[in-house]
């Protein structure tokens, strides 16, 4: 985490109020090499001299476009990039995104959500990528594995079928939130709900006769008649 | 050019009709002529029988009766008895001229054609051959003599001229009526490209070159308006791109001060509080910017739309669940009601979900005590539409105020200033069913709840 802190930011906008403020809200969470430009010629040189490890660019500059800065940008660095923009047509948000850029935020913007993103940006780049641990939970006394494929109750130790994990995983990933059937057939089977109304019933039960207490008035994975299927997890202190 | 078929079809429809009507007239004109022709005072073979029988023989004398007399009169005619030998046994105003006695040749002669250039008629008479003659000049005899043959053909021979005349009138309209179409085609042409609003230029000659002209500056003149009232809404709409535009920047300071300071531990509670509220309403009024720029590239036009099949029932599902484990509150009710799943619609997404968004919110925001919301998808077969129909047994709203709803805020034709809300949300509900060939359709009373029905074109999933 503290050697993101590190990371070399440099903010791209020609409003100096807007590049003070951003500057002060990163300071404060830690970020202390923070550089400026306004405009591209000066960005280019920057990074040239300061070898940015992200970009913070706005899309309008005095000289040119974001959008073309970001591709002579890319000539000298591989660095990411994160749009921050008070033009917020779907056109330029397409247009900036399909050039590469990680992220396209419209002014206005709230400090916290650009904070969040940015920090996404730095930790998917540059941390060395962890192994993800597939969950493992408690539902009731019982113990899912999520990784191994199985569910441990008081006796035994009940394997998932594979559309069965698939539909558990989506369903965890959203725990304690509505997941509508068709995100879940579109998860177990890449399609759409439509003509899977049956096959998802069934697969449903099946999980529910290896998860639930009494599979027929379930505790965990509840139906939200017309819309989907909610998975209830006490969320754990680890 | 469907125009142009029926134009053809109309004038050879008329065409035939006035040439069927000409022949028809023309032949009941000369058939009245002829028969008035040989009805024309007596006729010969009348006068000649009624004489014959006038003519009474008895005691070894003629007499003919005065009205036989009469008659002869009336018609300038002479008349005589001939016997079986040839010689004139009486006669009645005889040309002196003429021989008293005839010879078998003479009788024949005279009997087919004339005697002495007098038309003359005979009848059988007890004594003879009663033989009456007009004054010269006066009647011409025909004869005809037809084979039995032709007779007999005759009926099929009719029908054969008749469907050759048919034939002849048809091909002369045709041709005609194609020589005139042509001349007429680039005119309609012309014309149906001015109502579809497309440019057009018509090459003015013949006989309709000034109704070219005048087509040609129709659309012109109409293209010019076009030119300027796309140029104006293009200006407007522009104009308030650019306004939101402008104020993202300064509200990007507003609102990233504001919830800094909301979140700082150097004031006192209170002053967080106040922070909070300068946070919430630059969020307000950051929304308020977005939907005026959206709802007024809606209503110019200029929205580019992002459209791609998708299913009603698998958006309808989405928002609801989106509305839910956002933490909707307990005294709002989602129902759901698809009754055909696949109903599919060309739309674009991001916009038709915001419609539905918006209908759903307008319940929440104008029901406070909590209501029952129930969405629906339905199919019209009929016109091929469907239906996105969101209803709530909440308070409702007065029936005239419902048009109201859905023109823009500060508009002229808005009556009353919204009450809740930036008065945006159903205008933009009702602008994105527009751009979708579809409608909003809205039905409430006060305290009957609130219906609203978007109607979109389907197309069938296969």
């Amino acid at each position: 985490m503290d050697n993101i802190k590190n990371k070399k930011l440099l903010i791209v906008d020609d409003e100096e109020d807007i590049r003070n403020m951003l500057d002060g809200f990163l300071r404060k969470e830690g970020f202390n090499r923070i550089y400026h430009a306004d405009n591209c010629a000066e960005a280019i040189k920057m990074c040239h001299l300061v070898k940015p490890d992200i970009a913070i660019l706005d899309v309008m500059l005095p000289d040119g476009d974001g959008f073309s800065l970001l591709s002579s940008l890319r000539q000298i660095s591989n660095l990411p990039a994160l749009y921050l923009s008070a033009r917020g047509e779907d056109e330029d948000r397409l247009l900036g995104l399909g050039l590469g850029a990680d992220d396209y935020i419209v002014k206005p913007f709230l400090p916290r959500e650009l904070l969040l993103r940015l920090t996404a940006i730095l930790r998917r780049v540059y941390s060395p990528p962890q192994q993800e641990q597939p969950p493992v939970f408690h539902l009731g006394t019982r113990i899912i594995d999520l990784g191994s494929g199985t569910v441990q109750s008081d006796d035994k130790l009940l394997p998932l079928t594979a559309k069965e994990l698939k539909l558990l995983f989506k369903l965890y990933v959203n725990r304690n939130r509505i997941v509508t059937s068709d995100a879940l057939c579109q998860a177990a089977w890449g399609d759409d709900y439509y003509g899977f109304e049956n096959t998802l019933m069934v697969h449903v039960r099946r999980i529910r006769e290896k998860i639930e207490v009494i599979p027929s008035s379930p505790q965990y994975l509840q139906t939200i008649r017309g819309l989907g299927y909610k998975l209830l997890v006490e969320e754990e202190f680890r | 050019m469907k125009s142009t078929v029926r134009i053809l079809k109309h004038f050879i429809g008329a065409t035939m009709f006035i040439s069927a009507f000409l022949v028809f007239f023309n032949f009941l004109l000369l058939g009245l002529m002829v028969f008035k022709g040989m009805n024309e005072g007596q006729s010969p073979s009348a006068v000649v029988e009624n004489v014959a029988e006038n003519l009474q023989f008895s005691s070894n004398r003629y007499s003919l009766d005065s009205s036989a007399a009469t008659l002869l009169k009336q018609q300038r005619a002479w008349a005589m008895l001939i016997d079986d030998a040839g010689q004139v046994k009486w006669d009645y105003m005889l040309p002196n001229e003429l021989p008293k006695n005839y010879t078998l040749t003479d009788i024949a002669k005279f009997t087919k054609n004339y005697l002495m250039d007098y038309p003359v008629f005979v009848w059988e008479h007890d004594q003879g051959l009663l033989v009456v003659g007009y004054p010269r000049e006066s009647i011409a005899k025909y004869e005809y003599t037809l084979s039995v043959n032709w007779v007999s053909l005759l009926p099929s021979s009719i029908v054969a001229l008749i469907l050759i005349n048919i034939g002849l009138a048809l091909f002369l309209s045709l041709v005609i009526g194609y020589k005139l179409v042509h001349s007429i085609r680039p005119l309609t042409q012309g014309i149906q490209f001015l109502s579809e609003d497309k440019e057009t230029f018509i090459q003015p000659k013949g006989i309709l070159a000034d109704l070219a002209q005048s087509v040609n500056r129709a659309s012109t003149l109409l293209q010019k308006k076009n030119k300027s009232l796309k140029s104006r809404d293009e200006a407007r709409s522009n104009w308030i791109a650019g306004i939101s535009h402008d104020i993202r920047t300064p509200l990007s300071m507003v609102l990233g001060y504001a919830s800094d300071l909301e979140e700082s531990f150097y004031i006192s509670e209170e002053q967080r509080r106040q922070a909070g509220i300068i946070r919430q309403q630059g969020e307000k009024l950051r929304s308020l910017v977005n939907d005026l720029n959206l709802v007024s590239m809606l209503e110019y036009e200029m929205q580019p739309l992002n459209k791609k099949p998708m299913r009603l029932s698998v958006l309808v599902r989405q928002i609801a669940t989106e509305f839910l484990n956002n933490g909707l509150d307990d005294r709002f009710i989602i129902e759901i009601d698809i009754s055909d799943e696949r109903v599919q619609v060309n739309g674009d997404e991001r916009l038709l979900s915001r419609a539905i968004t918006n209908l759903i919110q307008n319940s929440i925001n104008h029901n406070p005590d909590g209501c029952l919301i129930k969405l629906q998808t339905t199919t019209n077969a009929k016109n091929n539409s469907c239906s996105f129909i969101l209803v709530d047994n909440g308070k409702g709203i007065s029936q005239n105020e419902l048009p109201n709803l859905l023109e823009l805020p500060y508009s002229t034709k808005r009556k009353h200033p919204s009450q809740n809300g930036h008065g945006l949300g159903l205008p933009m509900v009702d602008r994105i069913a527009k751009a979708h060939q579809g409608v909003l359709l809205l039905s409430s009373d006060i305290e009957k709840g609130f219906r609203a029905e978007i109607v979109l074109p389907y197309i069938y999933m296969n």
